[in-house]
């Protein structure tokens, strides 16, 4: 119990960038996990047929869910990247001398990939919002339309 | 400084951390290796679905298609499988680091385990079990 009788700065460790990776992997697993069971029972439902499946699917396709996705993709990358480099200082035997250059390393490897794959992401939205969409919609339609009704201009 | 200058609000004040079994060695070396395994697994099944095809594509057809390949379920299964292990294995520790009360900790993470069991259940269930209706 000797960690609670610390002089504290209120923070778990020394409040820079290591104990903000820390924070962050946290925050990032638990919230994978909460979206993994949800995505079991959602794929689950796979079972009972096209039209249950699909139903249940509607739920993401829209604006506000892709933005959703991203954050997926954000918490994955990060977790993906920062568990890496927990993987090089605990089991690499020069790891804990490069402590520095590897957060610096993780932090950029991961904004590197995550910036592009979200362009990507955006921009395929419209694309195919546009392209499935009736005649006369606009960026906007596709941004403010809940759930896009595209099975009835096919 | 032996004076408690923590609050209830502190986030320094955890538990101390899990230590001293051959389990929790074992499971320490497991996070390890299982989220190598992982980054490779999670990352290559966010880009399919993200990235080189569209959420917005996803429909009954596509995954039917998908499972028609028994390589591309088994990938599913080993991910579903380390997933939950490696998720419910680092729950298990925040819930630990968290939680002080011993009776609160130790309900807390049964019922995670029943989570974790039912889950791998349901979908193992859906993925052996899956038979195209189209």
């Amino acid at each position: 119990m000797s960690n609670q009788n610390n002089l504290s700065t209120g923070l778990p460790y020394r409040g820079r960038t290591g104990m903000w990776l820390y924070i962050l992997h946290r925050i990032t697993g638990i919230g994978l996990f909460g979206y993994l069971l949800m995505h079991i029972i959602s794929t689950t439902l796979i079972l009972l047929g096209p039209e249950i499946y699909e139903g249940a699917e509607a739920v993401y396709k829209n604006f506000y869910f892709r933005i959703t996705e991203i954050l997926l993709m954000l918490a994955v990358l990060l977790h993906a990247i920062n568990g890496l480099r927990i993987i090089a200082i605990d089991l690499w035997s020069k790891g804990t001398n490069y402590q520095p250059q590897l957060n610096s390393i993780a932090i950029i490897v991961f904004f590197a990939i995550w910036i592009p794959a979200s362009i990507k992401m955006v921009n395929s939205y419209f694309d195919i919002c546009l392209e499935k969409s009736s005649e006369g919609t606009t960026i906007v339609d596709c941004m403010i339309r809940p759930i896009p009704d595209w099975k009835k201009s096919e | 400084m032996n004076k408690k200058i923590t609050n209830k609000r502190d986030w320094a004040r955890r538990q101390p951390p899990i230590e001293g079994s051959e389990f929790e060695l074992k499971a320490w070396l497991f996070m390890r290796i299982s989220g190598l395994l992982l980054v490779f697994l999670a990352v290559t099944h966010m880009f399919i679905m993200h990235i080189f095809n569209d959420t917005l594509n996803l429909d009954y057809e596509f995954v039917a298609t998908r499972w028609d390949d028994y390589t591309i379920r088994a990938f599913d299964w080993g991910l579903l499988s380390l997933s939950l292990l490696h998720g419910g294995n680092g729950v298990r520790i925040v819930l630990h680091d968290n939680i002080s009360n011993p009776t609160v900790k130790k309900v807390s993470i049964i019922f995670l385990f029943l989570i974790i069991l039912s889950f791998f259940f349901l979908g193992s269930y859906g993925l052996l079990t899956f038979v195209s209706q189209i």
